[in-house]
């Protein structure tokens, strides 16, 4: 058993903490305000290498574990949970999947693009009737001449404004359910698809999140992920990679919230007294900090079972479910350390609570977490 | 051109006051179990000579320090990181209570051991014991120009062009190479962050190691320090902060009573 | 007591404050008739050799030289170490500025002197020069006893007052030196003077922001509140390092030392690099969002809360007072 980080992992996790509380920390209020896509940020990520870090380098990437993705999510999230959605997005729905079901010839195309900043990537499954049940989805592919067709609307797509490659979901054969799907890789340059309606959000407002539309979309016959058919397959082994982001960035708002919480609980006088030497503060702190521990090695565990090549879909599962739980959690009583000030815009926490939200509700909901754990709990 | 940094690891001088505390035996800083930094300014250093090799204009860097080797891990393995090209360690146990006079001596030896450089750079000041002293006596003992708290550098033919924040402004200082300057910061050095790729490249770039007793060849000038730190003391802070309560209108309205009633203002 | 060479610098024409502070500091470890300066300066400055007469200099010695201009460290290092061997002190007292800090070290090394630098404090205990000094960024003090003679000491601005002058008693010699430009290595090629608007270190209200203010925008509102007290705004390191302000407005150790009446720190934590240049200051106001900053350790007066909410306060306070 070792609980010590690696010599590579601390000098990431160093550089990752620096360049948040110098690029990112400064802004996250003012981005969460505007809903300014923070271009140059994602720009100067890329360059450090967090736009790919789990792509080979031969493909342009930082050639990282998934330990040190984990690591460097929840630092990122930390500062700004918007941004860190708009980099884990990129990495492990849109790289991942193609990394590992793309040609070489898809790789050598896209990958040395998004891992370097120079294209955006963004996750094209959920349809207005196809959330939870995403294998219900009823955009279709259809095969003409040397392209594919692709027609149906996406919804909720993060990134879906400023991306540039999509990965789409769409039905291509008759058969029902998961069987029947497959993954495709789009560029918006391509004829036939377009943004739609951009939503208005709770929280990581700074990340877009938008409806796509396929409209006879032409797709070159070579831009599909593995075969036809798997695609069902590949979206969720790729949203068992994405909840290890998911579920660092929940890691990553629960932080803030403790680390915020613990300074104003030291620097608010009541009654005489700073606020953290009443007990009942002390409880919320103590509570947070433990559950924040407990988030943070779910999500090493699960990591590390990932890198072994081991399943790890109950783990991520728990990962996931346990760490957002704990971001709402945490959010919800800073918020409550802060009382008034915790209320308003002056103060971060408010956008904690905002942000923490989404992390049990997109990759799958805090009930598909606990459905799928309940499935492999069931099977012994 | 080559360029060597000269880098110092200090204890994380932004560590909390009550986590600093002086060992009566040796008269410095304990240093036992506190987390180690680059001095300040001696990373804005390597960031200038990193510029200058983005540029075009320096060949390779390297990385110097004189630290017990075990200290200098961290050090070598960020600048290394950050785009040094080679690191020279100068093993000395000692090296944490060396005062200025001796850390030149040392860095001058093992700077002619190592044979030509054109450019040396140091941070302007340690974080520690702030002594200013080590790029003046290195540039002495190397018989070299000297140019001191500079924050850019220009290279030219056979000299560089420095930037030198002076207490009345701005001076450009042209000086002939070699050259020993030092580095303050300003907002053109700012250290950059390394990339992962570098991160993992560094370990592979080659680091020397050298054992001080190999270093005999010590300029003269250097040898006695002439200076016996007889005592190093934390001051008591007698003032006791007096907190004004309330919300912020009704702080301000205290203090400036107060301070009225002082007749401060 | 030493026989003492103080450098005076008057490489911009005009003898430095410094020079006569040097002479304060001399006080204390030389007895009449035992301080000695070399004033180095561009051109005969016979003013300059008389003030340094009246504030209790016995001898002079005067180095005139066009290469001995503003910054001319090399040349000021050739005339100083002439005038060392020749008037053979114990103790050499510079001042820590822009030239002093290099010529210092660099003349000890010529002269194989004990060196001490950044001095405080100065005192004789026998024959032993001992001096005090800022570590650790200010968190300590050092009291180092040179063990070799002569001794080079440089000392930091505003460690001593300027002595009371008196009748001239003392000689003034004009010293030649040779100073063959092509041994020069490194020359001043421009000086870009900075407007002295600020009066930082005179300023007897010194407003001061960190990193906590945020942004350039926030050091508006700093302004807005040291032109209601008639004071002068200055940062600690990071907002200098960041481009929000000036580099000329960094108060610390590496900056200006400051000694006014009062000092507010705003959004500063107290980092001992900002603190080893304000510790001077006779009262000490610090506003931060953050109880268990450093800088509270050191402040007479502290209000917790946001400069946002505080400073508009102060403004507005000190506005309604002046309406009356």
């Amino acid at each position: 058993m070792e609980f010590e980080l690696s010599e590579e992992h601390r000098m990431i996790q160093g550089m990752v903490r620096e360049f948040a509380s110098r690029e990112i920390l400064p802004r996250a209020a003012l981005l969460d305000r505007t809903g300014e896509y923070p271009a140059d940020i994602i720009h100067a990520a890329a360059v450090l290498g967090l736009m790919g870090m789990m792509v080979p380098e031969a493909y342009g990437g930082a050639g990282q574990d998934s330990i040190s993705y984990v690591i460097a999510q929840e630092e990122l999230a930390r500062a700004s949970a918007g941004v860190q959605a708009i980099v884990t997005v990129n990495n492990s729905l849109a790289c991942d999947p193609i990394l590992r079901w793309g040609s070489d010839d898809l790789k050598r195309r896209y990958l040395p693009a998004l891992a370097g900043g120079r294209a955006l990537g963004c996750y094209c499954l959920t349809e207005p009737a196809a959330g939870s049940d995403a294998m219900a989805l009823t955009a279709t592919a259809r095969l003409d001449g040397d392209h594919w067709v692709l027609n149906g609307t996406k919804i909720f797509v993060t990134s879906g404004v400023e991306a540039d490659i999509c990965i789409v979901y769409a039905r291509s054969g008759p058969d029902p359910g998961a069987r029947g799907i497959s993954a495709f890789v789009v560029e918006k340059a391509f004829p036939g698809i377009r943004v739609g309606k951009v939503e208005h959000k709770l929280g990581i407002l700074c990340s877009s999140t938008a409806e796509i539309i396929l409209d006879g979309c032409r797709v070159p016959r070579g831009n599909i992920l593995g075969e036809p058919g798997q695609g069902g397959r590949i979206a969720l082994a790729t949203l068992d990679g994405g909840r290890l982001g998911i579920a660092a960035q929940a890691a990553g708002v629960a932080r803030a919230a403790l680390e915020d919480s613990t300074r104003y609980a030291k620097e608010r006088r009541q009654f005489g007294h700073v606020i953290g030497e009443f007990e009942a503060i002390q409880w919320f702190l103590a509570d947070m900090a433990v559950r924040l521990d407990a988030a943070r090695l779910l999500i090493y565990r699960a990591a590390y079972l990932r890198d072994l090549g081991r399943p790890y879909t109950r783990e991520v599962a728990m990962a996931k479910l346990f760490a957002s739980e704990t971001a709402m959690w945490a959010a919800h009583k800073a918020v409550q350390i802060h009382g008034g000030y915790g209320y308003v815009k002056e103060y971060n926490v408010e956008r904690y609570f905002r942000d923490a939200k989404i992390t049990e509700i997109y990759e799958g909901t805090s009930e598909i977490q606990r459905l799928v754990i309940a499935r492999h709990v069931l099977k012994h | 051109m080559d360029v060597v940094v000269c880098l110092k690891q200090v204890v994380d001088p932004e560590l909390p006051a009550q986590e600093f505390a002086i060992d009566a035996g040796s008269r410095r800083q304990v240093r036992a179990g506190k987390a180690l930094v680059i001095s300040t300014y001696d990373e804005n250093a390597l960031e200038v000579a990193l510029q200058l090799k983005d540029q075009g204009a320096a060949t390779t860097v390297t990385a110097l320090t004189i630290a017990p080797a075990a200290e200098a891990k961290d050090a070598i393995r960020l600048a290394l990181a950050m785009g040094a090209d080679k690191a020279v360690v100068v093993d000395e146990p000692r090296a944490p209570a060396l005062l200025g006079v001796e850390k030149a001596a040392l860095l001058a030896a093992a700077l002619r051991r190592a044979g030509a450089f054109d450019l040396v750079l140091t941070g302007c000041e340690s974080a520690d014991w702030v002594e200013r002293v080590v790029a003046p006596l290195l540039a002495e003992a190397l018989e070299a120009s000297c140019v001191t708290f500079v924050s850019r550098i220009e290279a030219g033919d056979g000299r560089v062009a420095a930037r030198r924040l002076a207490d009345d402004g701005v001076h450009t200082v042209e000086a002939r190479l070699p050259a020993v300057i030092s580095i303050t910061s300003d907002e053109s050095n700012r250290p950059r962050l390394p990339k992962i790729r570098d991160i993992m490249q560094a370990g592979k770039k080659p680091t020397e190691t050298v054992p001080s007793a190999e270093l005999t060849a010590l300029p003269d000038a250097l040898r006695d320090p002439g200076v016996d730190v007889r005592e190093v003391t934390i001051p008591q802070r007698t003032t006791k902060c007096e907190f004004f309560e309330g919300e912020p209108a009704d702080q301000a309205v205290a203090l400036i009573q107060r301070l009225r009633a002082m007749k401060t203002i | 007591m030493s026989h003492v060479l103080v450098v005076a610098n008057a490489l911009d024409g005009t003898l430095a404050r410094s020079a006569l502070e040097l002479l304060g500091g001399a006080r204390a470890i030389t007895g009449p008739d035992q301080l000695d300066a070399v004033l180095l300066a561009p051109q005969r400055l016979a003013d300059a050799a008389a003030t340094l007469g009246r504030h209790g200099v016995s001898r002079v010695f005067h180095v005139a030289h066009a290469a001995l201009g503003t910054g001319q460290t090399d040349a000021a290092l050739i005339a100083t170490e002439a005038v060392m061997e020749r008037a053979g002190p114990q103790v050499v007292l510079v001042a820590a500025d822009t030239v002093g800090r290099e010529l210092a070290p660099r003349l000890a090394f010529r002269r194989r002197a004990a060196l001490i630098t950044e001095a405080m404090a100065l005192h004789q205990d026998g024959e032993t020069l001992v001096a005090r000094r800022q570590v650790y960024g200010g968190r300590a003090m050092a009291t180092l006893a040179a063990t070799k003679r002569p001794v080079v000491v440089s000392v930091k601005p505003r460690s001593f007052d300027v002595p009371e002058a008196s009748v001239a008693s003392g000689s003034v010699e004009d010293v030649p030196v040779t100073i063959d430009p092509g041994s020069l290595r490194a020359v001043v090629k421009n000086v870009a003077a900075e407007t002295a608007e600020v009066g930082l270190e005179e300023a007897q209200v010194v407003i001061g922001g960190g990193r906590g203010i945020g942004g350039a925008e926030g050091f508006q509102l700093l302004q807005a509140l040291a032109e209601q007290l008639q004071g002068a705004v200055g940062s600690s390191r990071p907002p200098a390092d960041e481009g929000w302000v000036p580099i000329s407005w960094q108060i610390g150790q590496t900056g200006k030392t400051i000694r006014p009446n009062l000092y507010v720190a705003v959004g500063i934590s107290g980092a001992a690099q900002h603190i080893a240049g304000v510790s001077g200051a006779r009262t000490i106001v610090a506003i931060n969002r953050d109880n268990q900053a450093p800088i509270f350790s050191l402040a007479h007066f502290g209000l917790v809360g946001d400069y946002r909410q505080i400073v508009p306060a102060l403004i507005s306070k000190l506005k309604e007072l002046k309406a009356i």
